[in-house]
């Protein structure tokens, strides 16, 4: 029940929004596909800005990367030729691993982070994008890395600012993407996900390497150290190994209703050398 | 709202939307919900399912693309094109989505199908090449709890690709019955019509709301209503000071009921998290709810009782101590029931036998989940009568209970039963019909009440948690000759259906085997937990994953196929089951006469169904973590309690030749009208169209004990089918007056009149003439009732593979061949099937009531209890394997249970088939699964250190 809200604002402009999230006395809370805050809205909040018309849901190229409007729904990345063709596709599928079709039609993917939700099924591979996130403040933008976004459950480094896009640049040449889920049942919050983005070269060296987990830690989760730990290695089941035993350690689970902390660290293992081996895989498959 | 109580006005703005393709414009306040505005304004057929977005009942499109009303604030639809249900279709010319779901029977209670409706139609819209796969993701976005999802993507299938995914036609020796006949509601249903409790508000109609307890056991010290009573809006607010105090139970059973009457309507102590503490009225939901939290409770409280092997320990505290209830087996040790019962003499035939087996089992607390949760509307009518709709299977002993609890006379209560969106048993209870009229008494206006689906879970009931110990003893040759179960059951705080539901795990279960010596014993225990109740299966599925399960391990240690050490011990044609003679409905019962059984050739059609030959004997490639495995359960269930339950029907004639059928019965949307209906016109003579069914109305229809222990068919149809006899008789001696002829020279076919000499006369001609010319209302009644329950059997198959490394479980196949005997309607009885293989599977692999430490449920939404949902389900298959019961109309059985049954044990068996492990505690989670992999796979190294060790 939303009968404490005493006013819903729909601005036109971000800096229109931005005077009405900050006016002194009330307390407002930006609202776009409403998904998430229809759960979690406390009763504090006493007037809502609606920022899904604000001109922020563009999908558009970017040279070989993209730039995504906020406000662009689930439901439109899951769609978008661009967004398919990016990276092996893994964006568009964490798109499509959202909840119902019903859900992906208003959540939108700056909601998704906004969210800051340990699961956000969108941040894992914006993370192994290295996507930033661009931040309307009322004294202007910053641009800063996902991974400096999240901050805890549902906490981030916005302060006040709006997230208005997401750029994700050119993915390193060559390198091969999987994104690896698993829920208790087909539509289900993740219990773990794991993305994965490898460039190996001419003799299954890796070149580069990116991997972030989700569901595993307060905070989606680029894991550096399982990282290096492919870095200039050839993937040989030794290597995976040793990979799957550092990004367990780097993890942080909980247990909870969905899985213990024990059983998450197993299925980051798991998960892991799938999307090891499915991004080797379809290298071999594109030679 | 401001803390000092007093509201502020809400702030009004205006909406203008093109809705349906008119222009509208609302006034709404700035926080309005979009299915709150809709519903208000009259667009009903947006249902309230959930309220979190996982339901998908309050689908609408916006502009054109589908989302959950419940997340979209009415705000946000300034200027822009809403598509409800009602904007779809008319009764004549049906959108093709809607007519395939009519066609294909994928309508059952019809609550979420307004959703599927518009999501679908929308998909089709922009895929018209939709895959199965893809119309499976679609309906995802849907949960319904009927159908099982095969018959609506059939559908949905059929509308994408006309000419293909035809309904199957079925052959019938008879004109309507045993064919395939769209359910009678089906397109209003389609339609979104207004037909559901909640789709009818009255003028000056205030919204209840119930206060639960925050406490799992608890005294109430101190209750101060004066704020709330204060806040503006507020028109009653009730607590245990101000109601009668009258010990009752909330099962709806036939009186004398077998629960005990250990419950009040408000009470000074709360024995689990929900219960009662008071009750509000007040003209918005938004006011009730502040008045909730206006009420100020000092609470006193007390230990818990969780863990149903401490309720009896003799340290636990006394749950019920109260001096006024009644019925109650040992209150002081916290035992509701007990159970003990035997046939033969079990230690003989232990002493016999020459394998043993004995395990224990656990099953868990699941809940009905029905679309459409509780919900009640009662209002006073001009004569001072208290009317109460709701959405019930019992309305006839929910008149009766809130009569006694109220202190009114029956003849003072009238109980309506509409559209009922799905029950399952949870709705065998009397459960918010009190509070409301209390609410309306007090106030003198029309009240109504709806759970959330929050309070649903918290407050609404569940299946009896069990821990059964299951011990068979076999004769070298495979020949069953001890079979032993003991349980210890949970009903939670209150005892309804405690005893019953717990004898059925015996009586239904232990006989499906013949065996000289039988021994059941149960503890039915209270705790401080959710009240249990009746649901689907009625204490069956916990009975038969134990003993399905413990017959697999049998079979394996005699080495012989799981089917063949079956076959060898079923129950058989002509065989009496004596055990349900000892176990009966709270009492003494009767004893069950095998006059039709079917269960040989379901299991024979099953496995072939499944292909058991083949992949019993499939190996695994050792070195994919993917394994596959078959399983098979065996199950029975009743029809109607033998000796108890009963029904009457009245059906008079119109001058149009049409009839009217008027009976108690009570359809939840599993399409008992429909099935009643054919069978009256089948023995009429006329065409399903010209029987119009009235149901369940204490006023306008005859008594019904309503719908529950899988009845309908056979007892209410019973009832139909002699009343039609009656009606013919009658119908034929007045037309032979009117014609001139002989009455046994007449007959009714194809809504005609006929002679032996082959003159016919339209049925309507004549019944214009009896009526107007002869003055004769044709019109006759009767009652029914059974002395025996035959029963309904099931075989079914699962096909799994478990990955080995996740320890997940994902079911490829489900095979159910089910004897129901002759069923009235295939399509419909189908679809009783595929709806409780659903749930069947939801309890092997998903859903679980879990609770904290202090009793309180921590998953009451639908992210965290998981139903299963269209891409959930494996394919299903379904069997019906003709009998003919001499008991049941035109041959019936009962087909609402006993499909529930098998999916447990089949699973567990095609999981031992596929890894090796046995899994005695439902649900089969996946983290289960892994860590018994795990210790398997340790097991030898364990065994060899332990061995160096020494």
């Amino acid at each position: 029940m939303f009968d404490h809200i005493r006013a819903f604002h729909q601005p036109r402009t971000v800096q229109e929004a931005l005077k009405l999230l900050h006016r002194p006395g009330v307390k407002a809370c930006p609202v776009a596909g409403g998904t998430d805050l229809v759960l979690r809205a406390g009763r504090s909040v006493t007037e809502l800005v609606d920022i899904t018309r604000l001109g922020l849901d563009a999908i558009r190229r970017n040279g070989r990367g993209l730039r995504i409007g906020a406000a662009a729904t689930l439901a439109a990345l899951e769609d978008s030729k661009a967004v398919q063709a990016l990276a092996d596709g893994i964006l568009a599928k964490a798109a499509a691993y959202c909840g119902t079709v019903q859900m992906r039609n208003v959540a939108t993917v700056g909601g998704n982070l906004a969210n800051a939700s340990p699961a956000a099924d969108t941040a894992t591979p914006l993370l192994v994008l290295d996507a930033e996130v661009v931040l309307h403040g009322l004294r202007g933008k910053r641009r800063i890395g996902l991974a400096e976004f999240f901050l805890a459950p549902h906490r981030t480094a916005a302060a006040g600012a709006l997230l208005t896009e997401i750029v994700i640049p050119a993915p390193h040449p060559r390198a091969r993407f999987s994104l690896q889920r698993f829920s208790r049942t087909e539509s289900d919050i993740a219990v773990v996900s794991v993305a994965a983005g490898l460039q190996l070269d001419g003799k299954g060296r890796c070149q580069w390497a990116r991997v972030a987990l989700g569901a595993v830690a307060p905070v989606p989760l680029r894991v550096k150290k399982t990282e290096a730990a492919l870095l200039g290695q050839v993937l040989t089941p030794e290597v995976i190994e040793r990979a799957m035993k550092v990004a367990a350690g780097e993890a942080r689970p909980i247990t909870d209703i969905r899985a213990s902390a024990e059983y998450r660290a197993e299925l980051i293992r798991l998960l892991l050398r799938r999307a090891l081996l499915d991004c080797a895989r379809q290298r071999e498959r594109a030679q | 709202m401001k803390k000092n109580g007093k509201m502020n006005l809400p702030t009004i703005m205006k909406v203008s939307v093109l809705i349906n393709k008119e222009r509208r414009a609302w006034s709404i306040a700035p926080g309005d919900l979009l299915l709150d505005v809709l519903r208000r304004e009259g667009y009903v057929g947006v249902k309230r399912g959930c309220e979190t977005g996982e339901c998908g009942a309050c689908t609408v499109l916006l502009d054109g693309k589908p989302v959950n009303s419940c997340m979209v604030f009415a705000a946000q639809v300034e200027a822009r094109k809403l598509t409800t249900i009602e904007g779809v279709g008319q009764t004549e010319t049906l959108d093709p989505v809607q007519d395939e779901l009519v066609k294909h029977g994928g309508v059952q209670c019809g609550f979420c199908t307004p959703g599927m409706v518009l999501n679908a139609k929308s998909y089709l819209a922009a895929h018209p090449k939709a895959t199965e796969a893809e119309v499976r993701e679609v309906l995802s976005g849907n949960l319904c709890r009927c159908t099982g999802y095969k018959k609506p993507v059939e559908a949905v299938m059929a509308a994408a690709h006309p000419g293909e995914h035809q309904c199957q036609q079925r052959q019938s020796k008879h004109v309507v019955v045993g064919h395939n006949l769209p359910k009678v509601d089906a397109v209003k249903l389609a339609l979104g019509k207004p037909a559901f409790t909640d789709d009818v508000s009255l003028p000056g109609q205030l919204y209840g709301k119930i206060l639960g307890s925050p406490h799992a056991h608890a005294l109430i010290k101190r209750i101060d209503v004066s704020k709330a009573r204060a806040l503006p809006g507020v028109h009653a607010v009730l607590t245990y000071k101000d109601v009668p105090r009258v010990p009752h139970t909330t099962a709806g059973q036939a009186w004398p009921e077998p629960s005990p009457y250990d419950t009040f309507l408000l009470d000074s102590k709360v024995r689990f998290v929900g219960d009662r503490v008071a009750a509000v009225a007040a003209e918005s939901r938004a006011i009730a709810e502040e008045a909730l939290r206006l009420i100020k409770v000092d609470y006193k409280v007390l230990p818990l009782v969780l863990d149903m092997e401490r309720a009896q320990d003799g340290k636990a505290p006394q749950i019920h101590d109260e001096p006024d209830a009644s019925g109650i087996h040992d209150a002081k040790h916290n035992l509701a029931a007990a159970i003990h019962k035997h046939l033969g003499n079990v230690e003989e035939g232990f002493r016999q036998s020459s394998v043993i087996l004995e395990d224990e089992f656990r099953t868990p607390r699941q809940q009905h989940a029905m679309m459409e949760p509780h919900v009640t509307l009662t209002w006073l009518d001009s004569d001072g009568r208290l009317v109460i709709r709701t959405s019930t299977q019992i309305p006839f002993h929910v008149r009766r209970q809130v009569a006694m609890i109220l202190q009114l006379p029956v003849q003072k209560v009238h109980v309506i039963k509409p559209r009922i969106g799905g029950g399952f048993g949870g709705k065998q209870e009397m459960l918010l019909e009190d509070i409301c009229g209390a609410l309306t008494l007090a106030t003198r206006r029309p009240v109504k009440i709806e759970y959330t689906r929050k309070e649903e879970f918290f407050m609404a009931r569940s299946r009896h948690p069990q821990k059964l110990r299951m011990k068979m003893g076999f004769k070298p040759d495979g020949t069953l000759v001890a079979n032993q179960m003991t349980v210890l059951a949970s009903t939670g705080a209150y005892g309804s259906h405690s005893s019953t539901v717990q004898g059925n795990t015996g009586s239904k279960v232990l006989p499906l085997y013949r065996s000289p010596n039988m021994k059941f014993d149960c503890d039915i225990v209270y705790t401080t937990t959710p009240v249990a109740g009746a649901f689907r299966g009625y204490g069956c599925p916990q009975g038969f994953f134990a003993q399905e399960s413990l017959m697999d391990e049998a079979a394996e240690r005699f080495g012989v196929d799981p089917i063949e050490l079956r076959r060898r011990n079923l129950i058989r044609l002509g065989d009496r089951d004596e055990l349900s003679a000892e176990l009966g409905e709270g009492r003494k019962g009767l004893a069950r006469l095998m006059r039709s059984c079917g269960i040989m050739p379901c299991l024979e059609k099953g496995a072939a169904a499944v292909g058991w030959e083949e992949k019993r004997r499939r190996v695994n490639n050792p070195k994919s973590h993917l394994r596959r495995g078959v399983g098979v359960a065996c199950s029975m269930q009743g029809s109607g309690i033998a000796g108890v339950d009963w029904a009457s029907v009245f059906i008079k004639m119109n001058e149009d030749g049409s009839f009217q059928v008027q009976t108690g019965a009570a359809d939840v949307g599993a399409g008992a009208d429909t099935a009643l209906a054919q069978i009256a016109a089948e023995t009429l003579g006329v065409t399903l169209d010209k029987i119009n069914i009235c149901s369940g109305d204490t006023d306008f229809t005859p008594f019904d004990v309503g719908a529950y222990a899988s009845s309908t068919t056979i007892i209410s149809g019973g009832a139909v089918k002699k009343a039609a006899e009656k009606v013919r008789a009658s119908l034929l001696e007045a037309a032979a007056a009117a014609l001139d002829v002989k009455a046994r020279k007449l007959s009714i076919a194809g809504n005609r009149i006929i002679s032996t000499d082959r003159r016919e006369w339209p049925l309507a001609d004549v019944a214009r003439n009896i009526m107007y010319k002869g003055k004769i209302q044709i019109m006759e009644s009767a009652s029914h009732f059974n002395m025996d329950s035959p029963p309904p059997f099931c075989a079914t198959f699962a096909e799994v593979e478990v990955d080995t490394e996740t320890g997940k479980v994902r079911v490829l196949h489900m095979v159910t061949a089910v004897d129901a005997g002759t069923a009235i309607n295939p399509q419909l009885a189908e679809g009783q099937v595929e709806g409780a293989v659903a749930q069947g599977l939801g309890l092997a692999l998903a859903e679980e009531m879990r609770l904290d430490e202090n009793g309180r449920m921590i998953n009451p939404d639908f992210l965290d209890y998981k139903i299963m949902t269209a891409r959930d389900m494996p394919k299903l298959t379904t069997i019906l394997v003709e009998t003919n019961e001499p008991l049941g109309p035109y041959g019936a059985k009962s087909i609402g249970e006993v499909a529930i049954n098998g999916p447990g044990p089949a699973i567990a068996n095609a999981i031992y088939h596929a890894v090796g492990i046995r899994f005695r505690k439902m649900p089969f989670h996946s983290e289960d699964v892994w860590r018994a992999l795990r210790q398997k796979e340790q097991a030898p190294f364990l065994a060899k250190a332990a061995a160096r060790g020494k």
